[in-house]
């Protein structure tokens, strides 16, 4: 870890961070703005609902729109939360390494004293605290908007929001560890953002495929998507600890790869 | 100071660097020459440890420059040849990251450095020219007082006026007793200020050389305007190496010997001379001739 370069890479990516992060704070705020409107048409909607075929809702998370818990988690941490988080990941990762890799500003940052591990390792940790900022944002964004719009009986409670925004905190810290991964390895900074980017449209499209046909619920085993549920979190039936302990222990050793890498290869600079 | 020993990398193409081998004293101002594509900066990357060698191995003040390199590269101010900052930054916000990676708190030097070479800092980098960049590359190299300088193209971009200051600062450090490396595709650029050269030509060390050796080896075509015809017949009558003539205007060859350059000239009436400018190869081209028919 590189004060000084952990220091200018923040503030190099400082705008991005707060454009996320208000972005998915604000849409939060914007989803729980919508629920009272729901909430006063509880029927209607239900109606609404018997219509959609049952695999649907199981993608969508439609059976549990009652509850501004259900609803918030399945609208938006189920659905955009993961897209935007999802694009700011494999961006960044790309933009911490390859990017610099390929344009050859690396040369600069390899000309000192500071060993290739500690430069992997901080711009990771800028990645992480970039992960970080973004959720904490969502979250406080969530906490405050359910104090303002949402009524006390239908409120979720502050624990169970903590743990939707937690657990989708690791998802995207194994997101950014993959993606950080094929950043360390890659020379070309189009070839990062496109394999990186594939994967993760792989591994979202895997889960929804799971969710939607029980023929294809198999393939929710190899995508490190189907271990966020947060609409079963937010109805209180998920077990969260052992799905974030692997998340953690996944995130964990696909940095820890990424400075490996980075460490042993060739470098076209 | 700089060992390199048998350093060998070949590219998938086939092009790289073959058994280079030279060694630059501590104090030394050492030379690297060669045409572009010659494997200067593959080399110096080497030296760097941005590549593993396929073969032979770099040392830099005694620690080898893959397997430790942060070590070797602790003492290193390295210009790039390719200048590319990263974006979003002004110049000073690039010279206070390297100067908090290169672990210096001291700006005496940096500001020094900055008034020296006359730029404004603050400038956006997206913003600055070619020449403006390789001023903040210079500061960047020169800041934290390392005891080897390795160099890539350094004058590159710069003006004329500035490459004078940027010579000064080589040879101020130079006289404190630094090292350095310098690469370079011409030979004038390097003359000024190196002790000895090596050449290297399509990835292979062809001489390792003394700066005046290489003066007396090198093959100057000038241009010489006479008054009129008939002195222009009388010089090609002369032994003078004659490499063309047009009217009035006669180029002749040296190598090393400018007396009888001088001789023969003294006898005519001369109304110019201009030394014609000349590739490294052109320079050198009878070593380089000479050296392949040994082979």
């Amino acid at each position: 870890m590189n004060i000084s370069l952990f220091r200018q890479m923040v503030k190099l990516n400082m705008k991005n961070f707060l454009c996320f992060g208000f972005g998915s704070a604000l849409y939060v705020v914007l989803m729980t703005s919508l629920y009272p409107l729901f909430a006063d048409n509880t029927e209607a909607v239900n109606e609404l609902i018997k219509i959609v075929p049952e695999t649907m809702k199981n993608a969508l998370g439609f059976d549990s729109l009652t509850s501004y818990g259900g609803f918030i988690s399945a609208e938006y941490f189920g659905l955009f939360f993961p897209i935007i988080l999802g694009v700011f990941s494999v961006m960044t990762a790309t933009q911490l390494l390859a990017h610099l890799v390929d344009k050859g500003s690396m040369a600069y940052l390899l000309s000192t004293k500071v060993s290739r591990s500690q430069i992997a390792f901080t711009q990771g940790f800028v990645l992480i605290s970039g992960l970080l900022l973004i959720v904490s944002l969502t979250f406080l964004g969530g906490i405050a908007a359910g104090e303002a719009l949402i009524d006390e009986q239908y409120s979720l409670e502050f624990y169970t929001f903590f743990q939707i925004n937690f657990v989708g905190f690791l998802l995207f810290f194994v997101v950014g560890g993959y993606s950080f991964l094929v950043s360390s390895l890659c020379n070309d900074e189009k070839t990062s953002l496109g394999t990186a980017g594939a994967l993760t449209f792989i591994f979202y499209g895997l889960d929804m495929a799971g969710k939607i046909s029980p023929d294809f619920e198999w393939l929710r085993n190899i995508t490190p998507f189907s271990l966020y549920n947060p609409s079963e979190i937010a109805s209180g039936d998920a077990e969260i600890f052992v799905p974030s302990l692997i998340l953690f222990g996944m995130g964990c050793f696909t940095y820890a790869a990424a400075v490996v890498v980075f460490k042993h290869r060739n470098l076209p600079l | 100071m700089i060992q390199i020993h048998g350093l060998t990398q070949q590219f998938s193409n086939g092009r790289g660097i073959f058994d280079v081998t030279f060694e630059v004293e501590k104090g030394e101002v050492f030379g690297f020459l060669g045409p572009n594509g010659a494997g200067k900066s593959t080399t110096i990357r080497h030296l760097m440890g941005y590549i593993k060698p396929q073969e032979g191995a770099a040392v830099i003040h005694g620690f080898n420059t893959w397997e430790q390199q942060e070590k070797a590269r602790a003492k290193v101010g390295y210009l790039p040849g390719e200048i590319s900052f990263m974006d979003g930054m002004n110049g000073l916000e690039f010279i206070q990251l390297m100067a908090g990676m290169q672990g210096r708190k001291d700006k005496k030097r940096r500001n020094e450095l900055i008034e020296r070479l006359q730029f404004e800092p603050k400038t956006p980098i997206r913003k600055m020219s070619k020449g403006m960049k390789q001023k903040v590359g210079i500061v960047v190299t020169f800041m934290h007082n390392p005891e080897v300088y390795i160099l890539d193209e350094p004058t590159s971009g710069l003006d004329p006026l500035m490459q004078k200051v940027f010579i000064d600062l080589v040879l101020e450090e130079k006289a404190k007793g630094k090292t350095f490396l310098m690469s370079s595709h011409s030979f004038a650029e390097i003359e000024r200020t190196c002790d000895r050269a090596a050449i290297i030509k399509d990835g292979r060390i062809v001489t390792v050389q003394n700066i005046n050796d290489l003066q007396f080896m090198q093959r100057k075509i000038y241009e010489i305007t006479l008054e009129n015809k008939n002195d222009a017949e009388r010089i090609q009558a002369s032994n003078l190496i004659i490499e063309d003539i047009n009217g009035n205007v006669v180029r002749i060859v040296v190598q090393g010997d400018y007396n009888k350059l001088i001789e023969e000239l003294s006898k005519v009436n001369v109304t110019n001379i201009n030394s014609v400018n000349q590739s490294l190869e052109d320079v050198f081209m009878n070593y380089y001739d000479a050296k392949e028919t040994v082979k």
